[in-house]
């Protein structure tokens, strides 16, 4: 498990009041509660000083390991860009 | 029990700094949603708002009595004067003291709050300025309404999030209907076009980048708006004998909480609301042509509205019009039931129904007449105007044509 994704896993199980242990990464983003979502996301805006978009067609997140992969790439952006 | 008259109009918003103009706006289907200004947009990613624009508080106000009123208790003056000037109500002689004031707000002097602790916690200033508390309570507006016309009966501000002015209309309707006032001045403000405030709804996911499309596929959420309306209620019979204008009778008021969810609609909680207004209107389904919706934008509040709407309008719902005028004026928060009480209104007076802008296609989720972009020429029997806030806080009134 990469850092990235032991920091989401861990930011979903407090948000969502789960142990992380039954956080996977095929949970489906639809299947979490919106208001814990919102608070998910902005706990990642926090922990990895990034925006993560709304309207953006190109970032569409279906599972957990998805929005891994999206905050990787805006990581990366963000790293490309200073 | 007295039938209750509306006999003055008062607004200020991104469209009109009065009533007829709002309402001028609105029939022609003219937004006033545009890039912030008051803030930095640069420090936003929602950058748009339907803020009140070419507004110099100086134009309404000494300098030395702005440095008590927040920029929601200047709006509520400014639509107060308006409405009490067009209902040509005098105060003395004793009305006064049998008339009450209702002021709604979502969230009162959030300009001066905003202000204040960006001085004291940003800028490191260890005092605040002497008159930060009456100048932000949420009844402030209410208590300066009072002092410039000398109301001294029954006044208080009203808040409820997004159904606040609709619950001061309605409770105004019911003091008057009662007997406990004789007349009444209600409506709603809100300013909440702050730095602090918009990053707290940008943080909740539900606002706009574009503009505000309700009930239409492709619609992105919900965009700020501010402003004030305000209305003079009195009796009716007051109203006859007096030869007053009478734009219509505030007829009905229904009112419900979800007992839900602190964010996500019901469409139970809406549609008991709608049906107690109907049934304390004395309405029956088909005799409601219009409706003002609440029509926020987001996916999920157009949704649960139809819905709403479908359950207790049953065939009616298909020879109904629609229409969500938040698309023009935004979403006034506190004040929103007020901004949309002046088209609902006039709706009847001017047999006109005020479309839904920036309309792009149907979506089938949202499957009634939602009075596309174009407004409709069309006879208005009565109306109802939907609130339906956060927290699950539900207000419907009832409005009808006189006889």
């Amino acid at each position: 498990m990469t850092d990235i994704e032991g920091k989401i896993i861990g930011i979903v199980a407090k948000e969502t009041r789960r142990g992380s242990e039954e956080i996977s990464l095929d949970l489906k983003v639809e299947d979490i509660e919106s208001l814990d979502l919102v608070q998910i996301i902005f706990a990642i805006e926090d922990e990895f000083q990034i925006y993560v978009p709304q309207d953006d067609e190109g970032f569409k997140l279906e599972t957990l390991r998805d929005v891994v992969e999206g905050v990787q790439s805006l990581i990366a952006q963000k790293q490309a860009s200073a | 029990m007295h039938r209750v008259a509306i006999t003055g109009l008062g607004c200020i918003s991104a469209v009109g700094h009065t009533a007829p103009e709002h309402w001028e706006a609105l029939k022609n289907g003219r937004s006033g949603i545009q890039e912030v200004t008051l803030v930095p947009p640069d420090q936003l990613n929602a950058r748009i708002a339907a803020e009140v624009k070419n507004y110099d508080p100086a134009d309404h106000f000494e300098t030395k009595r702005l440095s008590l009123l927040d920029r929601f208790t200047q709006f509520s003056l400014v639509a107060a004067r308006e409405a009490i000037a067009d209902a040509g109500l005098d105060f003395s002689g004793g009305l006064g003291a049998e008339t009450a004031v209702l002021l709604a707000t979502g969230v009162g002097g959030i300009t001066t709050l905003d202000n204040s602790f960006a001085r004291l916690y940003g800028e490191g200033h260890p005092r605040v300025h002497p008159l930060t508390v009456p100048k932000l309570m949420v009844s402030a507006a209410a208590s300066h309404i009072t002092m410039e016309f000398g109301i001294t009966g029954p006044s208080f501000a009203v808040s409820s999030a997004c159904s606040s002015a609709n619950h001061a209309i309605g409770e105004g309707m019911w003091m008057v209907r009662t007997g406990r006032a004789r007349a009444a001045v209600v409506g709603g403000a809100e300013t909440c076009v702050t730095l602090g405030t918009l990053k707290g709804w940008e943080s909740l996911r539900v606002m706009a980048t574009d503009t505000c499309r309700p009930f239409s596929r492709g619609r992105r959420g919900m965009v700020i708006g501010e402003g004030a309306g305000l209305f003079v209620i009195e009796r009716m019979d007051d109203a006859r004998a007096r030869g007053a204008t009478i734009y219509a009778e505030l007829a009905g008021y229904g009112l419900t909480a979800d007992a839900g969810d602190i964010v996500f609609p019901s469409e139970e909680g809406a549609a008991g609301a709608l049906a107690m207004a109907l049934r304390d209107g004395g309405l029956a389904a088909e005799d409601v042509d219009y409706i003002n919706a609440h029509g926020t934008g987001t996916t999920a509040n157009d949704v649960t509205e139809t819905r709403a709407i479908r359950r207790v309008f049953g065939d009616s719902a298909d020879r109904l019009m629609v229409s969500s005028t938040k698309s023009m004026h935004g979403h006034g928060l506190g004040a929103a039931g007020a901004l949309e009480l002046v088209p609902t209104i006039m709706a009847i007076k001017d047999g006109v129904v005020p479309p839904t802008a920036n309309f792009v296609e149907p979506d089938p989720d949202c499957d009634l007449d939602v009075v596309p972009n174009q407004a409709r020429d069309v006879p208005v029997r009565a109306a109802l105007s939907d609130s339906f806030a956060f927290g699950g806080l539900n207000a419907v009134v009832a409005v009808r044509a006189v006889d």
